[in-house]
């Protein structure tokens, strides 16, 4: 398999590609998607990524188009912000990967995302309901 | 948005190398685990590796997502830009050694100088609650100031409600054994609690108890740190110790600590005792320091003082319309024109900084107009101008963060050169040091530096049409880059003709101060004081005694041709003012001057009428004066024709502690003036008294040489040895080296101020030469054309200088007007030189046009040498 493109092209240039040229797609947003890895984590437990990225599809069945990709900034980021842990374990093929798992603060903030997600849809389709 | 999450994106940028080894690592295993389910579901590998990298998205695009996710974007950028910039200075050492040398010279020289202003004029006083500290004066007028006399003093000090510590301070001098010779020393005769006005803790010991200013305490002193070390050794058995002061012995009862005390003159303290005898209101010879009580403002304490003034309003008659005036410690420390010197001389630095800024802007824009097609690469791949600029902008900044810290250590150095010259001429209590504070300016320089010389780079560097610079035909800089340089010369040479202006101006001023007449004869003569102890010499005979051995011994050496005592240095020492009452018509102040009947005709000060003083003016014959041309031209306006053979009544001091008192004295002579102090001020009234009649303790002794009078000093010391063996000989100097100190305050910033005036023409000779040289190399076809079309060398040579001509005479138009607008802040540093004095203006842009034309010559003849074959051929 071909080595991941793990040096900056041409010196530096390649560094400053601004604004991506491959946003045509719908990607899950980010609030989403972090709802998403935290009520997985929840559900199945620590997973490492690929997992927690195939679980998603399935569940999903594919009918959203998530870059699979896609979620690991968004674990760096939940990490950072104290909801998910990090460890190092083996995967499958014998590789070194690091396996997520949920805080007591994560679980914590998978209720508030919950809670904030019912409300939305509750009064977006209490909206899109009102007749008169 | 907490804490934790603020910090670890600020520590990811250190360790970023490992975060992205990790996220290579995941998306290696990734892939892999994506694979094997893909060839598990039947798929070749080929195939199972295009459906991984399919499903996995845009790999570059979600690392980019990552780095934004995982720290802070602008830092990170930051952090390459700057290793970027390094890397780049490091691939051009020419470019980088020029930029930084110039900016390490103009912050350097900035940094210093701003050290001098602030611990002379900015930094608050280096002791504790220093605004707390005042200084008391009898003020004969509002505007002057007087030193108090003892009972005034004694009333002063009894107002505790006011002071918290209050002292007097008056200067001594005594002579110190050592090894046989004795030595000179300056020291302060003040009051018990005079360390508490300045709050200083002894570093060693203690200082004086109260009690120990009062008749009858043991003898005690203090000394200096700096005395403490030279002369004893830093030995810290110094308390058991005693300090013979003319041959009496002080116990050495504490060590001051290192700092201010060590800048003044004075290198021991001993309490002053008010002896019976001198307690009056008449010798008003004490200068009064003090410390307010907490919580009492100044004008709190000038109220008060104002109270009290009037409550002694009878025994103050004689001085009715005197008053008492507190002022703030540190009003007096500092005189306007050092305040003025030392801020022109700073407006001259930041001149020469900001031409240096020129230079390194220019050679940026120079540099930046080669990087075109790099920009334009960088935006057709997505950069924003924004990132253009900021790039670029930290690439200056690198260059800015060198060239301050060069800056540090070259002021580090300047200051270390130049403190010991300048100290003499700062109060004691500056503190020249490079601390925060300058180091704060320092750093404000360099950002001031980087918006100067870098952002207008930056952004021409950025911007413009991008595609113009990625055609062929490109050959690398754009018109309007040179035209934006030449302006910047432009700019440069004018404010440098400002500056060498001002030089010229200076120079002119000085040189005129120096051709003043000082009346008196200044080659080979040599001056010293000495001082009389009292134990040696206890009243007016033996004193007099004195003088006339000491004369005739020291006529009588080898080489000698004139010999005299008197109590005042010609051209320093500022007599006191004493007055003087023509009976019935005139009272007013004027300067007197014991002398004895030597001293005009070793000065060379000639008669004008009547008589000098003589011999035969002895201490039991008529009282005589003789008052020089100044005192008699104002007599004159109260109708006194000639003034020799009026008497007049001079209130004379006494000898010793003896006050003084009023004499009806007759006016022999009038002589010439010579000057006395200032060089700058009129002429003072001067009325000399011989010292047989006024004979005083603090002396000093004059002789005139056949040859160089230091040659002479063995012999001089010998016979003054052979008067009295127990006597110092102090401030030896000769005339010349007096005269050279009185001018110190006008020569050292002009000469600086040059200094610096050169510098800036250098700078901006740079400056031409760079912009021209450019131009030559841009011009090259055009120049071969003309060759080829006919020009002759000299007509090539004469376009090149023509160009730096224009250049020049534009530069000195905006000089010129720029002088007219500046040049009014140094009418009060100039002596009988007017701000528009037109030969110091034409001097000052010859000068720069001089060395302009000398920087314009190189391009100028490499231009004639332009091949017009090659220049055509090339492309």
């Amino acid at each position: 398999m071909t080595a991941v493109d793990s040096q900056p092209v041409g010196s530096y240039a390649i560094d400053m590609l601004a604004p991506n040229l491959s946003k045509a797609r719908e990607d899950v947003p980010y609030g989403t998607l972090d709802l998403l890895i935290l009520k997985t984590l929840e559900t199945m437990g620590p997973m490492h990524g690929y997992r927690i990225a195939r679980r998603i599809e399935q569940v999903a069945e594919n009918l959203v188009r998530l870059n699979q990709g896609s979620i690991y900034p968004a674990l760096i980021r939940l990490e950072q912000q104290g909801w998910i842990r990090t460890q190092w374990g083996v995967s499958e093929t014998k590789r070194k990967v690091k396996f997520y798992s949920l805080t007591r603060a994560g679980l914590k903030q998978l209720g508030v995302e919950l809670a904030n997600w019912e409300r939305t849809t509750t009064v977006v389709a209490r909206v899109l309901e009102a007749k008169s | 948005m907490n804490l934790r999450w603020v910090l670890t994106r600020f520590v990811a940028q250190f360790r970023k190398r490992r975060l992205e080894r990790e996220l290579d690592d995941e998306i290696l295993a990734h892939l892999e685990l994506a694979e094997s389910e893909a060839i598990a579901a039947g798929l070749s590998p080929e195939e199972a590796h295009r459906e991984a990298l399919r499903r996995f998205g845009g790999i570059a695009q979600m690392k980019e997502d990552h780095v934004d996710n995982r720290s802070v974007r602008w830092m990170e950028n930051l952090v390459r830009d700057f290793r970027y910039g390094l890397a780049g200075l490091g691939r051009d050492p020419g470019f980088a050694a020029i930029a930084v040398g110039l900016l390490a010279l103009g912050i350097g020289a900035n940094t210093a100088m701003f050290s001098i202003v602030d611990g002379a004029l900015l930094k608050p006083l280096p002791f504790p609650e220093p605004e707390r500290m005042v200084r008391v004066w009898e003020a004969p007028t509002p505007t002057t100031r007087n030193g108090t006399t003892t009972l005034t003093f004694l009333d002063w000090k009894r107002q505790s409600d006011i002071f918290e510590a209050l002292s007097v301070e008056s200067p001594t001098r005594a002579a110190v054994e050592t090894n046989g010779a004795p030595e000179a020393l300056s020291g302060m005769e003040v009051s018990a609690d005079y360390f508490n006005v300045f709050g200083v803790r002894p570093r060693i010991g203690r200082t004086f108890a109260a009690g120990e200013d009062q008749p009858g305490a043991a003898p005690v002193v203090v000394l200096s740190y700096s005395l403490w070390k030279s002369r004893f050794g830093s030995e810290p058995a110094i308390l058991d110790r005693d300090l013979r002061l003319d041959g009496k012995p002080y116990r050495i009862i504490g060590i001051l600590p290192p700092g201010s005390f060590d800048r003044q003159e004075a290198v021991y303290w001993k309490p002053l005792i008010f002896v019976p005898a001198q307690m009056n209101r008449l010798q008003h010879m004490f200068q009064v320091v003090g410390r307010l009580r907490a919580g009492v403002s100044l004008a709190q304490a000038q109220a008060k003082m104002n109270i009290l003034r009037a409550s002694l309003a009878g025994d103050l008659a004689d001085w009715k319309d005197w008053t008492f005036a507190v002022d703030p410690f540190a009003r007096a420390l500092v005189g306007d024109t050092l305040r003025r010197s030392i801020y022109l001389v700073f407006g001259a630095v930041v001149i020469v900084l900001l031409i240096a800024c020129a230079n390194v802007a220019n050679l940026m824009l120079a540099k930046g107009a080669g990087r075109r097609k790099e920009m334009a690469v960088r935006a057709a791949l997505g950069a924003g101008r924004g990132r253009l600029i900021a790039q670029l902008l930290t690439e200056s900044l690198v260059l800015c963060l060198l060239g301050g810290f060069a800056g540090v250590v070259v002021a580090q150095l300047l200051l270390r050169a130049v403190t010991p010259l300048v100290a003499t001429s700062l109060p004691f209590t500056a503190d020249v040091t490079l601390d925060l504070r300058v180091l704060g300016f320092a750093a404000a320089a360099v950002t001031a530096v980087l918006i100067l010389a870098g952002l207008l780079p930056s952004l021409k560097t950025s911007y413009g049409k991008l595609s113009n610079a990625l055609n062929l035909g490109a050959r690398g800089s754009s018109g309007s880059t040179a035209a934006m340089r030449r302006m910047i010369v432009i700019g440069e040479v004018a404010i440098s003709v400002v500056l060498i202006c001002g030089a010229a101006l200076l120079f002119k001023s000085l040189a005129k101060l120096q051709q003043v007449d000082a009346g008196v004869r200044i080659d080979h003569v040599i001056t010293m004081s000495t001082d009389l102890p009292t134990a040696a010499y206890p009243n007016a005979a033996s004193a007099v005694r004195f003088y006339d051995a000491v004369t005739q011994k020291l006529r009588w050496g080898a080489g000698v041709e004139q010999a005299s005592v008197t109590q005042f240095v010609p051209l320093e020492g500022e007599p006191w003012g004493e007055g003087l009452n023509l009976p019935g018509t005139a009272s007013f102040t004027v300067g007197l001057k014991p002398v004895d009947s030597w001293y005009f005709s070793t000065m060379q000060i000639s008669l004008k009428s009547g008589r000098g003083i003589q011999d035969r003016d002895r201490v039991n014959t008529q009282p005589v004066t003789v008052i020089n041309e100044e005192t008699a031209r104002y007599l004159a306006k109260f109708g006194v024709a000639d003034p020799v053979g009026r008497t007049v009544n001079i209130s004379l001091p006494g000898y010793g502690s003896i006050p003084e008192s009023n004499v009806n004295v007759l006016i022999v002579g009038v002589i010439r003036s010579e000057r006395t102090s200032d060089w700058q001020e009129p002429q003072r009234m001067v009325a000399y008294v011989p010292l047989s009649q006024v004979p005083q303790q603090h002396i000093n002794l004059v002789v005139r040489t056949q040859i160089d009078p230091l040659a002479l000093m063995a012999g001089i010391r010998k016979a003054v040895r052979q008067v009295d063996p127990n006597l110092a000989l102090g401030n030896v100097r000769t005339m010349e080296q007096v005269k050279e100190q009185s001018t110190l305050w006008a020569k050292q910033p002009t000469w600086v101020v040059g200094a610096f005036a050169a510098v800036a023409a250098l700078l901006a000779a740079l400056g031409v030469y760079g912009v021209l040289a450019h131009a030559v190399t841009q011009q090259r076809r055009e120049i071969g054309i003309r060759m080829a079309l006919g020009a002759r060398q000299g007509d090539v040579l004469l376009y090149v200088l023509r160009n730096a001509l224009s250049m020049l005479l534009v530069g000195f138009a905006g000089g010129l007007a720029g002088s007219f607008a500046l040049t009014r802040v140094l009418k009060n540093l100039l002596f009988n030189v007017s701000t528009l004095d037109p030969t110091a203006l034409s001097i000052g842009c010859l000068s720069m046009a001089l060395i302009g034309m000398l920087a314009a010559w190189v391009p100028a003849v490499r231009a004639t040498r332009v091949d017009p074959t090659l220049a055509l051929r090339d492309e």
